[in-house]
């Protein structure tokens, strides 16, 4: 992390909440991250709720931490994984589906009967979808034809369903394969070519905000009536008592607890996170950092448009 | 022992006790009591279960499923996170992983599974695991859904439960349609109670219970949850498409209700019945339940101090009116201001 933090005045850390990432630069790493955890630390004298939770999620201060959290950590990091993804950057795509251990279990043969094009969810709503294609391009093991796919849109649409893999009689694993490809695709910043690829940007930082701050996916909050319109006047009811009716159900939003909504001890999310970083995963969000920045840049946005913008496209 | 609907090559060890609960992001998030009523359910019956921790202490995480299949996540990662879940269920003495999540199921049948086709993991595994937290890396015996549980103790539920699956009014068996979740089902057919072609894992509850089973020509098509299509809103177009094309197959037998065991086909079948409406005028209707919260109802559990229906977006309550079940409509809200309803 940097430290090279002029004399300045202290910010409050509540003052950080309503900061842009280009306000939050001027902060130095080591107050920005206890500016955070302070915040989400704070019980309500009340009950035993953490209320800025649900202030710190999906804001721009909790990006820049990240941000600047995973580049710390992957820098000191000498796990195997990390380096083995860092160096699969740049190594040719034939490469990566002989020894991306996903990749090279997930093709045995094919017989291009095309059944799993046939009852492909993905294919029926996407005219130009086609996963039997995807298949026919990675057994060609022609770098030109990969590099065309890992930069298409269509590589995004499939749905991760496996809705293919018990019809495929060679028992081929098409939704491991078209997720390592996609994997691939980012490490080396052909997703950007796509509006579906770009997303991942979004995704990093909804799904990965979420993984890394508190140790799972989907953040009761993230499904709001704002995000989720097409859930209806009756959810958007239900979800501004979302608090309440959790409690009464016996889940435990932004508390201690074993259900939905509970706030981690930090134990466990050190752990987590440590699987996370030893597993080579800083590797690509590292790497989505560094290509969101140099599009925004390219587009003339900044990074809080970008990631807005990402979100919205497609 | 194989039967008229399970093929025999699709019958599994269900394991009978000793179970560690893994949680949902999905169902704590969108609908919280779904989540609980599994370790209500696994009480009921009297199994010996624990999640990881005490209340103040959880040690359980995500099984990082979502993130994935949202392409967000190494394999490696994931391997770690599973086996850091697997070394505490091993330190709890629970050598059974039961998930309430169908992809949780699929992610952790397909880390144990990739153990078997990659020489040297194992040590690799073990040794970045004691690296990253200082566990080491212990194999569940079995990992089985809570739907499988469920199912297996059908019977024993049936002697329990206060009502059946039939029209009080009438005695007319209730018509449900299951949809089985893709990643407990077609991920590894062979792990799936009669496999991806012949489910039986919701469809048996049904029959256990009361109610009638109809084999609709979409039933086996995905919800179109898809990750990464239902997360960012411009892609939400193809959830709402497979969601239609399910709808669409299944009115003609008028169900009276959808029978889920995944999260997201709880969540998705149900609340894009809206937007539906919406677009297409077509006011479908059809309440969708997960197995834990049918299980809950059937019970006579409260529906909304406990079951948690009011987190639907179709109302449950013209189901309950057939059910016979009571309810206080007053309850259902904890607010004070009236709500519109579709």
């Amino acid at each position: 992390m940097t430290k090279d933090s002029s004399v300045r005045n202290k910010v409050l850390p509540t003052d950080l909440l309503s900061k842009s990432q280009a306000e939050l630069e001027a902060v130095p790493d080591d107050e920005l991250v206890t500016s955070y955890e302070s915040m989400r630390d704070q019980k309500a004298p009340e009950d035993e709720t953490y209320p800025n939770i649900r202030r710190l999620y999906g804001t721009p201060l909790e990006r820049e931490k990240d941000r600047r959290e995973v580049r710390a950590r992957a820098d000191a990091c000498d796990a195997e994984m990390q380096e083995w993804y860092e160096k699969a950057r740049n190594q040719p795509c034939t490469w990566w589906l002989k020894n991306h251990l996903v990749a090279k279990h997930a093709l045995k043969s094919c017989l291009a009967c095309g059944v799993c094009t046939a009852q492909c969810p993905a294919a029926q709503y996407y005219p130009e979808y086609n996963p039997r294609i995807i298949v026919d391009a990675v057994l060609s093991e022609n770098e030109e034809r990969l590099a065309e796919l890992l930069k298409s849109d269509t590589l995004w649409y499939c749905g991760q369903c496996g809705s293919c893999k018990p019809k495929c009689s060679r028992e081929n694993n098409l939704m491991g394969l078209i997720s390592s490809l996609r994997f691939l695709a980012q490490l080396k910043g052909y997703h950007l070519h796509s509006v579906r690829g770009r997303q991942q940007y979004a995704m990093r930082h909804l799904c990965g905000g979420n993984l890394w701050n508190r140790a799972c996916t989907l953040y009761f909050r993230n499904v709001d009536a704002a995000n989720h319109p097409d859930f209806g006047p009756r959810y958007a009811k239900y979800h501004a008592e979302a608090d309440t009716q959790m409690v009464r159900l016996g889940a435990s939003p932004d508390r201690p607890g074993q259900f939905g909504g509970r706030k981690l001890p930090p134990q466990t999310l050190a752990e987590f996170r440590a699987c996370v970083a030893w597993g080579g995963t800083l590797a690509l969000w590292n790497q989505l950092e560094r290509c969101a920045a140099e599009d925004a840049k390219k587009n003339g946005v900044s990074i809080d448009e970008y990631h807005d913008r990402v979100h919205r496209e497609g | 022992m194989p039967t008229a609907t399970i093929p025999s090559e699709t019958i599994k060890e269900i394991p009978k006790n000793d179970f560690f609960l893994t949680p949902s992001c999905i169902l704590g998030a969108v609908n919280p009591g779904t989540e609980v009523l599994i370790s209500r359910i696994y009480d009921l019956l009297g199994l010996r279960w624990k999640t990881a921790g005490d209340r103040a202490e959880s040690k359980c995480t995500c099984c990082t499923g979502f993130s994935s299949h949202g392409d967000l996540i190494t394999i490696e990662s994931t391997l770690l996170v599973a086996a850091r879940l697997w070394s505490i269920a091993a330190e709890m003495g629970l050598e059974n992983i039961t998930t309430a999540c169908v992809t949780s199921f699929a992610i952790h049948t397909e880390c144990l599974e990739m153990y078997k086709h990659e020489p040297g993991l194992d040590e690799r595994v073990d040794r970045w695991l004691q690296q990253a937290c200082g566990r080491r890396l212990q194999f569940p015996k079995h990992v089985v859904h809570a739907s499988d549980i469920v199912y297996d103790n059908r019977d024993a539920l049936a002697q329990k439960l206060r009502y059946r699956l039939v029209d009080h009014r009438t005695g007319r068996p209730l018509r449900i349609v299951d949809h089985v979740g893709c990643h407990y089902a077609k991920v590894f057919p062979e792990k799936a109670i009669g496999g991806a072609e012949s489910c039986d894992v919701l469809a048996g509850l049904v029959r256990a219970w009361g109610g009638e089973t109809v084999d609709y020509p979409e039933r086996r098509h995905c919800c179109g949850m898809g990750f990464r299509q239902c997360a960012i809103r411009p892609n939400r177009g193809y959830t709402m498409a497979c969601v239609l094309k399910k709808l669409e197959s299944m009115a003609p037998w008028k169900p009276d209700a959808i029978l889920t065991n995944c999260p997201g086909c709880n969540l998705f079948l149900d609340k894009e019945q809206w937007a539906i409406l919406q677009m297409t005028g077509t006011e479908y209707n059809i309440p969708t339940l997960s197995y834990s919260e049918l299980t809950g109802l059937l019970m006579g559990w409260d529906p909304y101090a406990v079951v948690g229906i009011q987190a639907h977006t179709v109302p449950v309550e013209p189901l309950l009116d057939k059910l016979g079940i009571p309810y206080d409509k007053s309850k259902e809200w904890l607010t004070k201001e009236p709500v519109e309803v579709m």
